[in-house]
């Protein structure tokens, strides 16, 4: 953070300041602690309520330390200045620090605390310090423990009132939880409203848990389990939740996950994590996992098989179809939850033994837009930006995304960054977190992103707040853009929009005045069917204000899953090989060539919307689906179930029996994320190593292993021995985004492509140095109204998004502690559409789309205009992917989950 | 509060984020009862109101007495004063009689016990067969005039209190003279002065002007501290109730000086007098154009308002008044950033005491080198002296620096000795964290060398008088219980400290639990985060050392008595 500048500090000194920490030389940098000095020059001063990096707290005076010619002094907020000399060990320290321990543990009762050398830094302290129990007595009774909360609890006797956690809430995740009740020694404590832990507004991402000094505030899973099973085993990995990649640092007793903290280094999350990543690993070891692979029989039951067996029929079936029907009739959707090798050998398989690009992943049903729209604006279809770009950010703009939820340690940093002073512009229909925090919000109404955009752009083309050297030097299109915009006016967008051209007119300035600025997107932008054109309308405000290719500035599209970069950039596209090398590069297919024996197909395969369209025709016959359950989470439910059931060929890799796995012929059960080793590529294009933490259950395989094995089976001559070999093999298919890549560089923080060679050191920051695509392109797309529109019978805009406890399908959080949190869907409605149309808070509500039905209980708030409503999509019984239509991009084949037309009714 | 806190409340309300929201917390807390204070609904709801999070609103509540009380209820006096002037019978009085509660100092300490009605009258010398009337309005309200008197060759602090009341009549001309100097030039007058905060810290004023000068940030703040908790002082509320616009004057030149464009004048809850006077003036002088817009000059507001204290002594520290003004927790906050730099809402700000600001006028009207013929070459001007009922002559008196204090306690025109010719074991100076001063100290010269050289802290300079024989068991409880009773509870020496400290002398002091009050009081003096914590130990100290093996006979006395309920 930057301090101003002080009242003495005009000229700037000629030699560095100094001080001496315990007869040791210290050079001075402005503004730093004692405590902060000392620990960068390797001496430990003893501190309680003091978390590096946090706002100093001066309250439990166990870092006094004695300075030459002044009185003993808090080392974590005095200054250390130009001369001092300081020591910090002395016997009247020791004796000091004893005493102080000696007046704090008599705010617990006696024994809550104890001397303990392997214990908490509270226990360390009084073993140090040989403190066994108060001088100055004890408080007298026992509180009970707060156990409200399913993943934390409070244990107020072991509370020193330090308020460590405190800062860690406000200052890393932005909660604001946590308070101060009462004065003097009877001052304690709270959270929230109430006196139960649960209804205190927490987030549970365990910020306070690991900065509690004395165990008062722990996981549960930790305290729980531990007593138990007690060798552990410590392994560092990346989270297998969203595309943020946080790294996590797992602690296992060699089969059982017992807790999981963040990497305290980790340059995606500083140590910070979500209550999925935290909290939600129970899923790896449910009793319901899938254990042995399954066949279909004659009667049509599934049935156990061996591995052998089921390779074999897999090996066989595959051939045989592809012989029969021909390559196109088979078809693949590689997983992005699962690993880049993974992906990568599934599409190889694909495209060089069966010889097909039918060949697709979920990014189509989320983030295709958005990769296809950067792609045409910049020739780069991936962010700009980085995650750290938040920290330093002068602007932030979040369009269609709900961070605090969604990418929930992305969005803590969004708050930070909003904090310190950052502007922030929210476009979003939903009166989302963020929007609290915001300078302007923008609440558009649904679909009508292009317009929006294209009105702020006006503005600011308009009052010439634009960056006109930066768009003259590395844009262009700009005359045509600027001839568009005239063509339309103001007044015709605030009617499309709904938004007040005022308000308009005060976020273009912010924007203007405060960019360049980072553009945060999600799915509210692609997942329309005006994704590309939302996006690209996006892009012009990134351009406009010379955002793209700076440091602190760009595009950052919040990516889904854990691995939907990587699996896109694996090659899991119908039209684009590992890499993005279209069909058509000669380079790549000779590359292909030499790597996999045969260069693929040149025509482009099918998208997954087309492959269920195949599949119902009758032209295509097999699909091996990786890691996903399409029959919950892809639009319109009750089609895709009948493309599935018409395959000849249904093969699935899964953790658990999911309504997609149900109709399948071949079942493999697959590897949780903490039980393989590989890599995920996180949405800044970050390469991050995954470690097995825990091997699979019994019968459990990773996915890649079963894949060459399958490839074996049908004749290839596969040869991996492990994951890493895979990655070598990826760097050279695709050199330019990953020839610098390999295992050997993956310690810690991994590589962000574009690293093209071994001493390259990845990318933070893409078209730095110009942009791929030579110059940015603006654009301009005319709106187009969502198809999906509002008549009499289906009067509402249905808009689908998930909640913070739980992850897409549900299928690893719903066997966690969030479904104590968070048990149900729900439907978010206006208190005025609620009056009118009966609906009663938490009453059980149908949702009546032209496509189908869903039923959940009603939320009845401001958080949605009247006349829309918000779905969760995360239980299955709730059918919220019945009433999504089957309206897509035209380009991009992505859903439009975000602009359903429907009715709803209270159930009687 | 914590800068996160105040950002929070930036982001979440960009219009007011520059505001004070401790009155929306002032009405909920007064307006709610016990238990209605908690209610998880209503504080949720006031919490949107201001635009803070929950938990921190409900905190900053509970960390203040004024709150959740009976309105019906009688506040008897429990400060130093009233506390040797019979108060205990006045409140065990009031306690039969109905709703009664204490409050730590009504600053009517010349005339203690005193109490306050409900209706924010004071009633003073009262006696306990007054209280039943006293309670029904039967009792005359104490009257505003009282004994106030200069000594020094030059009346400075109490020059518009002493006289006929059109000298009262605000000229301005102090600030007339600033308006026409640079702002550079007002700030070197009050530098050249050398005039130091009255307040109890001593800081050199005009230092602090020069420093919020020169910060960086915007708007810039002028605080004027009415916050005057220390039992025995009321020279503030006398001037805030009396000379209000020579404390707005005050306020405008250092507005002027530092560059500032808001002034807030933070007031207890205990002084209504005080806050209905200033508001008056306030209104009065932006009438007049001596405030508000413009008032600076062209194109350079001053705008001044009122904040209302909750109830906590700590407040009157600089930084926790800020913290107060900001709807935190009334908690001081760790320094650096000084409030010259990052204060008020994070800008910079110059807290000044009322007493301090009435200098102002003075030394610019009529010239820093006149200032400095005041008093001592180190410790120039004057500086007004409370003395409280145990004197011969209480009320006011305004001396040079330079008198030694048993000139202020013996001369006539000063405290005249005992009340009623009676002899005086001691002294209490500087309230709670000032010193107790036995008579083998009384020559010491009132001068902030001289007496910080003998670790006698001169404080806000009221002075309470202990005639003999005194309890000094009764006087180191009342020590205790305010200790206990007012520490915020930030750090762990104070929080703990007091609380244990409570325990031990409220269970009868020993040789042996005296040795570990002792450690308690070490510990607090040398690790306690403010001068809280570090300088209310002086006095207990004092009693321990001096009259030690009486305050235990005296306690084993009255141990097992059950202590008074607050």
């Amino acid at each position: 953070m930057i301090k101003s500048a002080t009242a003495s500090s005009s000229s700037a000194p000629a030699a560095p300041l100094t001080a001496t920490i315990d007869d040791r030389a210290v050079t001075i940098r402005p503004g730093e602690t004692i405590l902060s000095a000392a620990a960068r020059v390797g001496v430990e001063i003893p501190t309680l309520c003091h978390s590096p990096g946090l706002a100093p707290e001066g309250g439990c005076r166990i870092c006094m330390v004695e300075i030459e010619g002044q009185r003993t002094q808090a080392a974590c907020h005095t200054p250390i200045t130009n001369g001092m000399r300081i020591r910090t060990e002395s016997p009247h320290l020791t004796s000091l620090r004893r005493e102080i321990l000696h007046l704090t543990i008599s705010a617990n009762p006696r024994g809550a605390l104890r001397p303990r050398v392997d214990g908490t830094a509270m226990e360390r302290l009084l073993a140090r310090y040989g403190v066994e129990s108060s001088d100055f007595g004890h408080h007298a009774s026992s509180r009970p423990v707060d156990a409200s909360h399913p993943s934390m609890r409070f244990d107020r006797d072991r509370c020193i009132t330090c308020r460590a956690c405190l800062h860690a809430c406000e200052e890393v995740q932005g909660q604001f939880v946590y308070g101060i009740e009462g004065r003097g020694g009877a001052s304690h404590l709270i959270f929230g409203a109430t006196d139960r832990f649960v209804e205190s507004g927490c987030v549970s991402c365990g910020a306070c848990v690991d900065r509690c000094p004395t165990g008062a505030i722990t996981d549960r899973d930790r305290i729980d389990r531990r007593g138990a099973q007690p060798p552990v085993e410590t392994t560092d990995s990346v989270c297998g939740y969203c595309g943020v990649g946080c790294r996590i640092r797992s602690d296992s007793d060699g089969s059982v996950i017992l807790s999981i903290a963040g990497v305290s280094d980790a340059a995606v999350n500083h140590g910070h994590l979500c209550v999925k990543g935290r909290y939600n690993h129970a899923h790896h070891h449910a009793a319901d996992r899938l254990t042995t692979p399954l066949l279909r029989d004659a009667a049509g039951v599934l049935r156990p098989a061996s591995w052998d067996e089921a390779i074999r029929y897999t090996a066989t079936r595959l051939l045989e179809l592809r012989n029969r029907h021909g390559a196109d009739a088979l078809g693949t959707m590689t997983s992005s939850r699962s690993t880049n090798e993974a992906a990568y050998l599934l599409q190889k398989l694909f495209r060089s033994i069966v010889g097909t690009n039918n060949t697709d992943c979920c990014a189509r049903i989320c983030h295709s837009s958005t990769a296809i729209a950067l792609g045409l604006v910049t020739g780069t279809g991936a962010a700009t930006a980085s995650y750290d770009d938040l920290d330093v950010a002068n602007l932030i703009v979040v369009a269609g995304a709900n961070p605090t939820e969604a990418h929930p340690v992305v969005g803590a940093r969004i708050k930070q960054a909003a904090l310190r002073g950052a502007a922030l512009v929210v476009i979003d229909p939903r009166d989302i977190e963020l929007a609290a925090f915001a300078g302007v919000h923008l609440r558009l109404w649904p679909g009508t992103n292009v317009p929006l955009f294209h009105a702020i752009a006006k503005i600011m083309v308009e009052e010439k707040l634009y960056d006109a050297a930066y768009v003259a030097e590395r844009c262009e299109g700009f005359e045509e853009f600027v001839r568009y915009l005239a063509q339309h006016s103001l007044e015709e967008y605030e009617r499309i929009t709904h938004v007040p051209v005022e308000k308009i007119r005060a976020a273009a300035r912010l924007i203007a005045s405060r960019g360049p600025g980072l553009f945060v997107s999600g799915l509210g932008l692609s997942e329309q069917t005006q994704g590309v054109a939302g996006v690209m309308g996006y892009c012009n405000l990134g351009l406009l204000t010379g955002s793209l290719g700076k440091r602190g500035a760009g595009m950052l599209p919040l990516r889904g899953q854990n691995n939907v970069q990587g699996n896109a950039d694996m090659g899991s596209q119908p039209y684009a090989l590992t890499g993005y090398a279209t069909l058509s590069d000669e380079a790549a297919r000779e590359r292909c060539r030499l790597e996999w024996g045969s260069a693929p197909p040149r025509e482009a395969g099918k998208t997954i919307p087309e492959m269920y369209d195949a599949a119902i025709a009758g032209s295509l016959k097999a699909l091996w689906i990786q890691g996903e359950d399409v029959a919950q989470s892809d639009p319109n439910h009750e089609h895709v179930m009948k493309a599935l059931r018409a395959l000849d060929l249904l093969i699935v890799q899964e953790l658990f029996m999911t309504e997609t796995a149900s109709v399948a012929h071949v079942v493999f059960p697959a590897a949780a994320s903490l039980e393989q080793e590989g890599t995920f590529t996180n949405g800044e294009r970050r390469v991050q190593h995954v470690r097995p933490s825990v091997p699979p259950p019994s019968g459990a395989r990773p996915d890649w292993e079963v894949i060459r094995d399958v490839a074996v089976a049908m004749g290839a001559a596969w040869r991996y021995e492990t994951p890493a070999t895979v990655m070598d093999e990826i760097a050279r298919v695709a050199p330019g985004l990953f020839g610098g890549i390999s295992y050997g560089r993956l310690d810690g923080d991994g590589v962000q492509w574009p690293c093209p060679t071994s001493d390259h050191p990845g990318t933070h920051t893409v078209h730095a140095q110009g942009f791929v695509r030579g110059k940015a392109l603006f654009t301009t797309v005319d709106f187009v109204p969502p198809q999906d529109a509002t008549d009499t019978e289906h009067p509402l805009i249905l808009i689908t998004g998930r909640v913070l406890e739980h992850y897409n399908v549900g299928t690893m959080t719903r066997r966690g502690p969030s479904v104590e949190l968070v048990g149900h869907d729900y439907l978010e409605i206006h208190p005025e559409d609620a009056t009118r149309l009966g609906i009663t808070e938490g009453s059980t509500v149908a949702v009546r789309s032209r496509f189908g039905e869903a039923k959940a209980p009603a939320r009845i708030t401001r958080r949605v205009m009247p006349g829309t409503l918000f779905l969760t999509f995360h239980f299955p019984e709730t059918g919220t992917n019945s009433v999504v239509g089957p309206y897509t991009d035209p380009k991009s084949k992505c859903p439009d989950y975000k602009v359903v037309a429907v009715r709803v009714a209270p159930v009687r | 509060m914590n800068p996160s806190v105040r950002a929070y409340r930036a982001t979440h309300d960009h219009e007011h984020a520059l505001t004070p929201a401790l009155e929306a917390l002032h009405h909920f807390g007064q307006s709610r009862r016990d238990e209605a204070v908690r209610d998880p609904a209503a504080l949720r709801e006031l919490a949107a109101d201001v635009h803070l999070p929950v938990a921190a609103v409900r905190g900053a509540l509970s960390s203040y007495s004024e709150v959740g009380h009976d309105p019906s209820a009688i506040r008897y006096c429990a400060g130093t004063s009233c506390s040797l002037c019979g108060g205990d019978a006045i409140a065990e009085a009031f306690r039969r009689d109905g709703a009664a509660r204490p409050v730590y100092c009504l600053g009517y300490c010349d005339r203690a016990p005193a109490a306050m009605l409900p209706n924010g009258e004071v009633v003073a010398d009262l006696t306990p067969r007054q209280c039943t009337a006293a309670r029904r309005g039967e009792v005359p309200a104490a009257s505003p005039l009282m004994s106030i008197r200069s000594i020094a060759r030059e009346s400075i602090v109490t020059r518009r209190l002493v006289g006929p009341p059109s000298k009262l009549f605000p000229s301005y001309a102090g600030l007339k003279a600033a308006l026409a100097m640079t702002p550079e030039a007002v700030t070197e007058a009050v530098i050249t002065a050398n005039l130091r905060g009255r307040g109890g810290a001593a800081f050199p004023t005009g230092r602090k002007w020069l420093l919020a000068a020169k910060a960086k940030g915007s708007p810039k703040y002028i605080v004027a501290n009415g916050d005057e908790g220390d039992p025995g002082s009321f020279i503030d509320r006398v001037l805030m109730e009396s000379d209000p616009h020579g404390i707005l004057e005050g306020m405008a030149i250092a507005g002027h000086a530092v560059g500032a464009t808001r002034g807030i004048l933070f007031i207890r809850d205990e002084y209504p007098l005080a806050i209905d006077a200033m508001k008056k003036a306030i209104v009065f002088a932006t009438a007049h154009g001596l405030l508000g817009p413009n008032a600076l000059g062209p194109g350079r507001d001053f705008h001044v308002e009122v904040v209302r204290g909750l109830g906590s002594y700590v407040c009157g520290e600089e930084t926790a008044l800020l913290n107060a003004i900001e709807a935190g927790r009334g908690e001081v906050r760790p320094r650096p950033p000084f409030p010259v730099e990052e204060g008020l809402f994070g800008k910079p700000t110059v807290v000044v005491n009322v007493e301090t600001l009435v200098n102002v006028p003075w030394i610019i009207e009529r010239g820093a080198e006149a200032f400095r013929k005041l008093g001592t070459p180190e410790s120039p001007g004057t500086k007004a002296i409370c003395l409280n009922r145990g004197f011969a002559n209480p009320g006011i008196v305004e001396v040079e620096f330079g008198l030694t204090l048993r000139e202020l306690i013996e001369r006539p025109e000063c405290g005249g000795g005992g009340a009623n010719g009676g002899s005086l074991e001691a002294v209490v100076l500087g309230g709670p964290m000032g010193s107790i001063v036995t008579p083998d100290l009384w020559e010491t010269p009132v001068c902030f060398s001289a007496m910080g050289a003998k670790r006698i802290n001169l404080g806000h300079a009221g002075l309470v008088a202990i005639p003999a024989p005194a309890n000094w068991a009764a006087i180191l409880r009342h020590l205790l219980d305010f200790m206990r009773d007012e520490s915020c509870g930030k750090c762990v020496p104070c929080r703990m400290g007091t609380t244990r400290g409570h325990e031990l002398v409220h269970a009868g002091l020993t040789v042996e639990s005296t040795a570990t009050l002792r450690r308690i009081l070490d510990l607090m003096g040398e690790a306690s985060l403010c001068a809280f914590g570090r300088e209310t130990t002086g006095p207990v100290r004092t009693v321990l050392d001096r009259f030690g093996p009486q305050v235990i006979a005296g306690l084993e006395r009255s141990a097992g008595r059950k202590e008074e309920a607050r």
